[in-house]
């Protein structure tokens, strides 16, 4: 043990580790009755983590070329070692990472977690979920698959029903008339380096917001304290927390280990869940497979234009509901938090997750 | 009746617990990782064809050799000789040098003849020899 003492203090008189370690994980204080709830941030991270590091396992092989993409795909599934597990890692990763973001999303609505001076939290996040349905699109079209290659033409062909620019902005999306080799060239750009280095920004500012101001308190038990709204900056404390270290981060690592878990029963148990028989036919700009439908996550989308008599009234409805719910810290302005206390918000919030689900399952078999 | 457990025994045993699970952990992660980053073994083992027209009396030709670069050449009449162009003193390619028929390495000045064997320079030893047959009009290389 001695060297290893002697180690850990050669490197804290330079460091000061031992001083952060108490300052910053044993003495950043949690509320007493912090839920579950709370770990969906550290899941996600580590998610995030684990795309990173299949992403850049999968860039050693993969070729960005419309006519070598597939083949390339092909050869990672069925020849190199492991090569299937880590694009499964990446790609059911992908769908678990988006299931982890909507709960995130839905348990701080729920708990009001947004109040209390915490809009640039909220926003922060809501642009992170947006940055990451734009790395499924742009990761989506990579494989060059038949389902890669019309799910995309029909997710940029969108963009045509915007009055005046929609059609140039959907040779803009594509780099030419229709989906080609100019497009997987640009959506790989972006998925690979400009969006990771956009969402990597806007994580470490949401993670900012989120210490700087000071973790909310679930709005349950005795515990419970209204949302204060002070003309001034006030870092809120929980001075009879528990620890974040070791305390909470027990709490994070078995959630994290469950949500790793979940994937990779997905991965043994059902490796075809998201992948349908036109994902592993190569792409072919002639031929329209029939029944091609988006990732589930854009389902609701996909069926709210067609469910309007006009694609424009489709997505404006998208847009109008977009933007209420990044505006909502701004228009909710009540102090209260608790959800029984909250009747009409709680109602909205049942019926909005309900019309969410059936619009889904619409699209899905419409 | 329970049996007390010093605490600083019971925090030895869960931390001798805890890491001996990380360690597997690790392990079951770093075999796949291991494996996936380590170089995919030739499918090799077959003969490279090449027909007996491009091979020309005098001069050499290059080939891809399960990987590695190769040379073929006809030093005599109806003698085919292949060996490996990659030099044995820091691994560069060797050059055919027709007027003096022998290879000639670029890099640092090593001399082979026809055959391999080092006629000059810092080589230790000569080129790797593969075996070559003639099966009608196609050479059968390895």
């Amino acid at each position: 043990m001695q060297p290893v003492k002697w180690l850990v203090e050669f490197v804290d008189v330079r460091l000061g580790l031992k001083d952060l370690y108490d300052r910053e994980l044993r003495g950043y204080l949690l509320p007493r009755n912090v839920n579950v709830w709370y770990t969906l941030g550290a899941v996600l991270m580590a998610l995030f983590t684990l795309q990173i590091i299949t992403g850049i396992l999968l860039l050693m092989f993969y070729v960005p070329d419309s006519e070598k993409a597939f083949a390339s795909i092909q050869y990672i599934m069925n020849d190199v070692p492991f090569g299937w597990l880590f694009r499964m890692l990446h790609a059911i990763g992908a769908n678990v990472i988006m299931i982890a973001l909507l709960m995130h999303m839905l348990s701080v609505l729920f708990m009001a977690s947004y109040k209390g001076r915490r809009e640039f939290t909220w926003l922060t996040g809501f642009i992170i979920l947006n940055l990451t349905m734009g790395l499924c699109l742009t990761g989506y079209l990579l494989p060059w698959s038949q389902l890669s290659f019309w799910a995309t033409t029909v997710a940029t062909d969108a963009a045509g029903a915007i009055p005046v620019v929609g059609d140039y902005l959907v040779e803009f999306l594509r780099g030419a008339p229709t989906v080609g080799n100019q497009t997987l060239g640009r959506f790989f750009a972006l998925h690979v380096v400009g969006m990771p280095l956009v969402l990597l920004g806007l994580m470490g500012a949401h993670l900012f917001c989120v210490k700087r101001r000071g973790i909310s308190s679930p709005p349950f038990g005795p515990d419970y304290r209204a949302s204060e709204e002070l003309p001034f900056f006030e870092h809120e404390k929980h001075p009879n927390g528990i620890p974040f270290f070791p305390n909470y981060f027990v709490k994070d690592a078995a959630v994290i280990c469950f949500f790793m878990a979940f994937m990779l029963a997905i991965i043994f148990y059902a490796p075809g869940m998201f992948f349908p028989e036109s994902a592993f036919q190569k792409a072919d700009p002639f031929v329209t497979p029939q029944h091609i439908k988006p990732e589930w996550y854009f389902l609701w989308a996909y069926q709210a234009l067609k469910i309007f008599p006009s694609e424009i009234i489709g997505l404006g409805v998208q847009v109008v509901f977009m933007t209420f719910l990044a505006l909502l810290p701004f228009i909710d302005r009540g102090a209260e938090r608790r959800p029984a206390k909250r009747p009409l918000f709680v109602t909205c919030y049942v019926l909005g997750i309900l019309l969410f689900v059936a619009i889904s399952i619409w699209g899905h078999y419409s | 009746m329970t049996t007390q457990v010093p605490p600083k025994q019971r925090r030895n045993f869960l931390f001798t617990m805890l890491a001996g699970f990380g360690a597997l952990l690790a392990a079951a992660a770093g075999w796949p990782l291991f494996r996936f980053l380590s170089p995919i073994a030739a499918t090799g083992g077959s003969q490279v064809a090449i027909p007996r027209s491009e091979v020309v009396s005098g001069k050499a030709h290059f080939f891809d050799y399960h990987g590695k670069p190769a040379v073929v050449l006809q030093p005599a009449a109806g003698k085919f000789v292949a060996l490996s162009a990659v030099c044995t003193h820091l691994g560069c390619v060797v050059a055919w040098k027709e007027q003096a028929s022998e290879f000639e390495c670029p890099c640092h000045g090593g001399r082979f003849s026809p055959e391999g064997q080092v006629l000059g320079g810092p080589p230790p030893k000569p080129l790797e020899s593969i075996a070559v047959v003639l099966d009608g009009d196609q050479l059968k290389i390895g």
